[in-house]
């Protein structure tokens, strides 16, 4: 009975809805977090008679036929690329973007990652770093006698030195556009890597080549909404349900068969 | 002749056959763009010896897919678009023209809208919609018309078969037609949401309760006409 495999990979699939939402929920307060939506398509077709074929010795032909379905499949975990609500922090060096476009940081081994978590610390050196402590592009260093600095919305970072009255610029923040952001590779610590899907990365000021802009003192939030979430929990739930209500009807005919002799 | 056993075959091979359709479409109760799909039974009539004799056997042999729409879903992506009516999205695969109703599309590397397999969406014109990698928002009318930025680009093209029946299904929610295709007069479009399966679990499960109860008769038919069958057997043999 192939009903049975049918209803196992429903089950598989409703698993998957669930493992997606609870990752949702458990990133409900990570900044810079874009909530996943797991994606279904259906599998292959069983072709017992093709549309078309001969049905009588007359010529009358099956105006349908019959395809049999064989379950489904999950076809894509994808990100929902939404701006998230920016809260005040205050911090001078958390700043959120405003539209497109990611930070890029250099990983311990050369590599560039991207992100939207943009709250930024120093090293000891003034050398500005984001919170797993990898260099942001493109290696601002802060003095460390500056009095305060301040970011502008177009990245330009100023720093105020005692007895001086005009800032001094120290360098420009540049952010990463990609055509296909979805297509980016999560690696976890709010990090992404560019793929073959992503497109290439451009780097650009913020505020220009339909890139955002960023805002000093603020974080993006996470894009999680827990009412959505906790409605898609209740339909994975009862999917998962009915789905094991149909390996049991599948078990029961299967006992009858035993029993016919 | 046995026949009242190959009667009662027929018609439980046939509900084996059902239940698989419910098994399927159960699985895909959360399938973007799925269509529920039936089983017909028909008659099938076997002559007999004599002039008032024949026999008939239950095929099941046509299916039936319900195009009725689906419940939209609100995911505010902006190339998340649901067809509010009738119509399918036009999709270039490897093997020809494919339609849909999953209408979950994202850019490809190449800036060119894509389904999650890959697939290439059509516009109206039947040609691959690029989307201006430097637009800042991209909104699309009732209609299908795609701008960036105010400015119209491109137009996603619905059509629908000419001939319904010539529809078959294919994998990855994907429509195969045999015939022609003509454009939906005045398609209706919603961005930011995407149209679930068609399913509803009451009937799917009141039918599998159906099927199962159906197939157990069936079961005791053959059990009953066993032990006639015996009896006759020790009854003459004696």
């Amino acid at each position: 009975m192939k009903a049975l495999h049918i209803a196992a990979t429903g089950m598989s699939a409703q698993q998957m809805r669930v493992d997606t939402i609870s990752n949702n929920l458990a990133n409900m307060s990570t900044s810079g977090y874009n909530a996943r939506r797991a994606e279904f398509a259906d599998l292959h077709y069983q072709q017992f008679a093709r549309a078309g074929s001969i049905n009588a010795s007359d010529g009358t032909v099956l105006p349908t036929g019959i395809q049999l379905g064989l379950g489904v499949r999950p076809a894509a975990v994808s990100m929902q690329i939404q701006q998230g609500a920016l809260a005040q922090t205050n911090g001078d060096l958390d700043i959120a973007i405003e539209g497109k476009g990611f930070l890029s940081v250099t990983l311990p081994d050369g590599q560039a990652a991207y992100t939207r978590d943009g709250a930024l610390k120093r090293t000891g050196d003034g050398l500005i770093v984001n919170s797993e402590g990898f260099e942001v592009t493109p290696g601002i260093v802060i003095p460390n006698d500056a009095r305060s600095i301040s970011i502008n919305a177009d990245g330009e970072i100023y720093a105020y030195f005692t007895g001086q009255v005009q800032p001094q610029l120290l360098g420009q923040l540049t952010l990463t556009g990609f055509a296909n952001e979805k297509g980016l590779e999560a690696i976890g610590s709010n990090l992404f890597l560019e793929t073959e899907g992503s497109g290439p990365g451009f780097d650009a000021p913020p505020g220009t080549d339909g890139l955002g802009t960023v805002r000093q003192g603020y974080l993006e939030e996470s894009s999680v909404d827990p009412v959505r979430e906790m409605t898609e929990l209740i339909k994975a739930q009862r999917g998962y349900e009915l789905n094991s209500k149909v390996i049991t009807a599948v078990d029961q005919m299967m006992g009858a068969t035993t029993q016919v002799r | 002749m046995d026949n009242a056993t190959y009667v009662t075959l027929t018609r439980l091979s046939g509900l084996k056959r059902e239940m698989q359709v419910i098994a399927h479409n159960i699985a895909n109760t959360s399938t973007t763009g799925y269509r529920r799909e039936g089983m017909v039974f028909s008659e099938f009539v076997v002559g007999g010896r004599g002039q008032d004799t024949s026999l008939s056997m239950a095929l099941g042999n046509t299916r039936q897919t319900y195009q009725t729409q689906g419940e939209l879903t609100q995911t505010n992506g902006n190339f998340d678009l649901a067809i509010e009516g009738d119509g399918f999205f036009q999709l270039e695969t490897p093997q020809g023209l494919r339609l849909t109703r999953a209408g979950m599309f994202t850019p490809n590397a190449a800036g060119e809208l894509v389904n999650m397999d890959g697939h290439l969406l059509l516009d109206a014109g039947g040609a691959p919609i690029f989307v201006p990698p430097d637009a800042r928002s991209i909104v699309m009318s009732g209609d299908g018309t795609f701008s960036a930025d105010g400015q119209p680009f491109a137009q996603v093209g619905l059509v629908q078969p000419v001939d319904p029946v010539s529809v078959t299904r294919a994998a990855g929610t994907l429509f195969v037609v045999d015939g022609d295709v003509e454009p939906v007069f005045q398609p209706r479009l919603r961005q930011g949401f995407l149209e679930g399966s068609n399913v509803d679990p009451m009937p799917e499960i009141a039918r599998m309760i159906d099927v199962q109860r159906a197939y157990e008769q069936g079961q005791r038919l053959l059990e009953r006409e066993d032990e006639r069958i015996k009896n006759v057997i020790q009854t003459l043999g004696r």
